[in-house]
């Protein structure tokens, strides 16, 4: 909302410094800042005087002029236009003058002629369009003036009005705050009204069909105006607000809405068929052509305002043509109505069409003293600027005053909230100020009736905050001692999120965070196998889904690093993936997880030679480090029912799948050309969380050397080293402790064609006694006739 | 013993000669075969088996491996102590093995220098849904139905009449539901707006939520905690000031600015040159919000406060494109 500095005068004495003024406002919770609007022109254009022109010698189209600028020397100034005369009185561009951030006009010779500045056009000094000449002014003016002079630049505030105040969308609004805020008094211009035409209940007939819509319709008639332009203070006063001068009616119904805040509309009475207005909702298919020349669509639940026959306009949103004050209008009808908020608002919202009107009336405008100001005041100006004679008498049709609203103010209440102490005689000045009527006060409670411009305050919380936010918001002091409140029970899984954060930063990973909104394949494709949940509104197609895993979103981010020709692409991320599920309430079901992606060397190229790709077993090493270190035993369990993957797995918790780890195919990312194989690993952390225990046991330091004995296997190439891995495990006596599989070895020619060797190098240790070599030798020697017999494995 | 023996074990200690890398396998190749039970020494001992015409060629033979022995020995054991070893030149200055740099993302991790903050101070940590009821994000919050207020934020909504949590305030609700005074949590998340995507915005953010209900809780207590935040958050200088707002589910309400991190209110590019930065709304919870969640606001009191995290990383780290947050270009992560 623009506010005029100059429109609030009239109004409000304002004999403070700007700065602090917006400020001040700002801390009353008016948000603002000082602008200045208006045409401004460079320093060094100056007044001068063509005293002699003559041809350019050398070119056809240029004169060569003498400007006299109030100097001591006279300027020399070639110039194209083919105005220019002499005697002329024109602005000219000194020599150092900056026109544009580019254009700085300096001494030139111009076909041989010296040339000392610039006679200016139009549009060279950003006026207008025109430049089929320099500008010419009429009459006699003092050499030299700045030309800046000719143009009053004015200040206004640009205030941004937070929902809950209608009240402060206009100048009286603005006005009414400095009054109270400084002390001042707020003072409206009086109106006085000279009705000398016929009574208006002869004219027209008023009725309402919606009267919950509508509470109250007033109406005034003014006959015999006549149309034109607007005077110069009116269209200026508009045009600083950003508002086109259309005619004196219609800017002067703008004026008033600017100056009082209630929305006000002028209907070409004569185009009223039957005389009347009828308030109420459309019916089912009607239609009006509005006044910016839209054919809109009603539906049942829009509110109009209607002739003997058909709908004249959309009530409190827009006009409609055929109504319009134009240039042949004689006779006028003046609405000033109060219509239902929520009413409004959802016409408004429904065809999209948010006016200055609906703005008003969709956040509650006054019923009251404002309406029927407003009404009167605009008959008046309407008077004064186009002429006429006013019908006798306001039709006001209002079945059910709106009463204002009381509240109580428990005056220790102020200080149980905000924590300061405000006198009484404090609170009631101030309410006072805001033109709120202290109506009695009785032991320490005030009881307050509410302007009725006030829909947002009904509640003592409410006058709390009024007698706050205008002085001592700025006097609250600050607590110093804080209480600690103690809660049954602290939460601990943000710290198990910081714990796997640093995992992962310790592994060289980068922490990413990913937009939460996928496309339908993505969602479609989640790792889990959830139904993905669909938005209803979505910005676009590319984000109409919530991301059901957060392996998608990742492989966006590779597929984004990949084309920059990023190579080190090692990413994880913890975030709520959502699972679409018919028995929640908002049929949405949230999985907080981990997701890791990798498309990175284990190291990166080095001098040693050795680039290591991060593949499926490097992602495998990961996650057993992960859940041992929170101590989760897992199995992983082959998972054959994606295509993409060269090999994925469910990692298996407690009997229930809570994770996945898997390498894509090379091909999948084929246009991407991966330089690295991409692995990905997703883990519900949220529910490893729940079964969490972090209370761990010290365990003794061993205090007996262990004994490592190493067993070269020869075993069938398809025998899977996992199943030989876990035999170990399960039959190596309660002295082995570790098993490391240390060297896989293939040659088909010493080993047989269908043959591997595994190396493991395997660790014994007691907690009781340095073991003998002979206990030793019988667990190696039985473990292998077990290995031999079961899977035919043979010492190498 | 033959030519051959000799030759045969001559080519074995070259053989352990060459695979021996270290001190200590240097030892085990000494005692193999130069030791008093190796295999040199084993030679000799056979000496007694000669015929005595041959011994004397044999016992050249001998030495002569024995004394050759002992020279490659020798020669490469110097590179392994003393003098030698130090003329054994290494490039020190080739540069160290490339371990890869893992970093935090800077919204979590501003999300974990404010919660332990606000943990310093007294709060607990809550969470809840990102896809929320009307009743959560809006009604419980004093957003009455066909409110203009609910234009101030643009809502996404989602199949099965859901919406996507517009602000993290539903938290307060929720939580309170479930607890009863005193409550003091902070509650961080991501949350949603159906603005279009731009320098400026982003269709989701980070926002931490504060609220501390109790009895005799006052604006002075928010005060005084905001105060102290933003000097455990900004420094021991920054100034805070407090402007009149409105949001539903407070009353009053206020923004907070705070005194610019990088000017220290002088006016700067950060700051737009006012000195001040936007930071947080907050205010006094608003009696319709007890009542909600059946609390007695004649009872208790509370304030609440909310703050954008990407505002506040962006501001400090000089980011002005909001979309570099959700890129995850590596170039851009490795930098934190």
């Amino acid at each position: 909302m623009i506010v005029s500095i100059d429109w609030l005068k009239d109004y409000v004495e304002l004999d403070m410094p700007l700065e602090e003024l917006a400020d001040k406002l700002t801390v009353a919770g008016l948000e603002c800042v000082i602008k200045e609007v208006g045409k401004s022109i460079p320093e060094g254009v100056v007044v001068g005087k063509v005293i002699e022109r003559k041809d350019h010698p050398n070119a056809d189209s240029l004169s060569v002029c003498k400007v006299d600028i109030g100097a001591p020397e006279v300027l020399n100034i070639v110039c194209g236009a083919l105005n220019v005369d002499a005697d002329q009185f024109v602005p000219v561009a000194t020599v150092g003058t900056q026109l544009t951030p580019d254009f700085k006009i300096k001494k030139a010779k111009l076909r041989g002629e010296p040339s000392m500045g610039m006679i200016c056009a139009e549009d060279e000094l950003g006026l207008g369009n025109d430049h089929s000449g320099i500008i010419v002014l009429e009459g006699e003016h003092k050499l030299g003036t700045p030309f800046s002079e000719y143009f009053k630049s004015s200040k206004i505030l640009d205030v941004d009005i937070t929902a809950n105040r209608p009240d402060a969308m206009s100048h009286w609004g603005v006005a009414r705050e400095i009054a109270a805020i400084y002390g001042k008094e707020f003072k409206k211009i009086p109106v006085e009204l000279k009705e000398t035409g016929p009574s208006v209940n002869e004219l027209v007939k008023i009725e309402i069909a919606a009267p919950e819509a509508c509470p109250r319709y007033t109406a005034r008639v003014v006959q015999d105006v006549k149309i034109g332009p607007s005077p110069e203070w009116l269209v200026q006063r508009l045009e600083a607000l950003g508002l086109r001068s259309i005619n004196n009616v219609v800017d002067a119904s703008n004026y008033v809405l600017m100056e009082t805040g209630h929305p006000l509309h002028a209907f070409d009475f004569d185009k009223l068929k039957g005389a009347q207005v009828n308030v109420r909702y459309a019916a089912k298919g009607e239609k009006l052509i509005t006044i910016d020349h839209k054919e809109r669509e009603l539906s049942e639940d829009m509110l109009l305002i209607c002739d003997g026959e058909e709908a004249i306009a959309l009530a409190g949103i827009m006009g409609g043509t055929e109504s319009e004050v134009s240039d042949e209008t004689v006779n006028v009808l003046i609405e000033s109505a109060y219509f239902e908020p929520a009413v409004i608002r959802k016409g408004s919202k429904q065809q999209q069409l948010p006016t200055d009107a609906s703005k008003r009336f969709e956040r509650g405008t006054d019923p009251n003293e404002t309406l029927v100001y407003a009404q009167d005041r605009l008959a008046a100006l309407i008077l004064e600027l186009a002429g006429g004679t006013l019908a006798k008498g306001m039709i006001d049709v209002y079945p059910e005053p709106i009463a204002k609203n009381t509240a109580k103010l428990r005056v220790d209440n102020v200080k149980r909230i905000t924590g300061v102490d405000i006198s009484k005689e404090k609170c009631i000045e101030t309410l006072e100020a805001l033109e709120f009527n202290v109506l009695e006060d009785n032991d320490n409670v005030l009881t307050v009736e509410i302007p009725s411009f006030r829909p947002d305050v009904d509640r003592e919380i409410d006058l709390v905050e009024e007698v706050l936010r205008v002085d001592h918001l700025d006097k609250i002091p600050s607590m110093s001692r804080m209480t600690i409140s103690v809660a049954e029970e602290y939460d601990k899984f943000h710290p198990f999120l910081s714990d796997i954060r640093s995992f992962f930063v310790g592994l060289g990973m980068h922490e990413a965070v990913n937009n939460s909104l996928v496309n339908e394949e993505m969602g479609n494709k989640n790792i889990w196998g959830y139904q993905p949940l669909k938005i209803l509104n979505p910005l676009s197609n590319e984000m109409n889904h919530l991301r059901a895993d957060m392996i998608q979103p990742l492989l966006t981010s590779l597929r984004a690093n990949a084309l920059k020709k990023r190579t080190n692409i090692r990413l994880f991320e913890l975030a709520n993936v959502i699972e679409k599920n018919d028995y929640s309430d908002t049929k949405a079901v949230e999985h907080y997880n981990l997701g890791v992606l990798c498309s990175a060397p284990v190291f990166g190229l080095n001098w040693t030679g050795e680039d290591k790709a991060a593949d499926l077993f490097y992602m495998k090493g990961i996650l057993d480090r992960l859940l041992s270190k929170l101590n989760f035993n897992y199995k992983l369990k082959e998972n054959t029912n994606r295509d993409e993957f060269e090999v994925l797995y469910d990692v298996v918790v407690r009997k229930s799948v809570v994770g996945k780890i898997g390498q894509y195919k090379a091909d999948y990312f084929e246009k991407l050309q991966l330089q690295y194989p991409a692995v990905v690993m997703e883990l519900q952390v949220a529910k490893l969380f729940n079964w969490y225990n972090p209370k761990k046991q010290y365990q003794p330091v061993p205090q007996f050397p262990s004994m490592f004995r190493d067993m070269s296997l020869v075993v069938d190439k398809k025998c899977k080293s996992a199943t030989i891995l876990n035999e170990i495990n399960q039959s190596g006596g309660k002295y082995l402790v570790d098993l490391v599989l240390y060297d896989v070895y293939i040659d088909d020619e010493k080993l047989g064609k269908d043959k591997k060797a595994l190396s493991l190098r395997l660790e014994f240790r007691s907690e009781e006694m340095t073991l003998k070599d002979k206990l030793v030798d019988d667990v190696m020697n039985k473990l292998f006739e077990r290995l031999k017999n079961q899977y035919g494995a043979q010492l190498r | 013993m033959t030519k051959e023996t000799i030759e045969q074990v001559q080519l074995q200690f070259k053989q352990a000669l060459a695979q021996a890398s270290d001190r200590l396998s240097m030892e085990e190749v000494k005692n193999a075969f130069l030791g008093r039970k190796g295999k040199v020494a084993g030679l000799f001992s056979l000496m007694g088996e000669i015929p005595p015409e041959a011994r004397k060629e044999a016992g050249r033979l001998l030495n002569n491996l024995k004394n050759e022995l002992q020279a490659l020995f020798d020669e490469k054991n110097q590179s392994f102590s003393g003098a030698k070893a130090n003329e054994q030149w290494v490039d020190y200055t080739m540069p160290g093995y490339s371990l890869p740099n893992g970093t935090r993302h800077p919204l979590t991790q501003a999300v974990d220098d404010m919660l332990s903050i606000f943990k310093r101070l007294g709060f607990d940590i809550a969470y809840g849904p990102e896809v929320e009821t009307d009743w959560f994000n809006f009604e419980s919050l004093n957003f009455p139905p066909n409110h203009p207020a609910r234009d101030m934020q643009d809502t996404f909504y989602t199949e099965g009449g859901g919406v996507l949590r517009t602000h993290t305030s539903p938290v307060q609700t929720r939580y309170m539901s479930k607890h009863e005074p005193p409550v003091r949590i902070v509650a961080p998340g991501r949350v949603f707006r159906n603005e279009a995507i731009s320098a400026r915005s982003y269709c989701l953010f980070h926002q931490i939520e504060g609220l501390y209900i109790d009895k005799d809780i006052t604006f002075a207590d928010l005060k005084g905690t905001i105060e102290l935040f933003c000097r455990m958050y900004y420094g021991k200088d920054v100034k805070i000031k407090f402007r009149t707002s409105y949001f539903p589910f407070t009353e009053p309400s206020a923004e907070i600015d705070v005194s610019c991190f990088l000017c220290g209110g002088k006016g700067c590019r950060v700051c737009k040159n006012t000195g001040w930065l936007e930071i947080m709304g907050c205010g006094m919870v608003d009696p319709n919000v007890l009542k909600a969640v059946n609390y007695d606001p004649e009872k208790y009191t509370g304030y609440a406060f909310g703050l954008g995290v990407e505002r506040m990383v962006m501001m400090r780290l000089g980011i002005n494109d909001i979309r570099l947050l959700f890129e995850n270009d590596v170039e851009f992560l490795k930098q934190f």
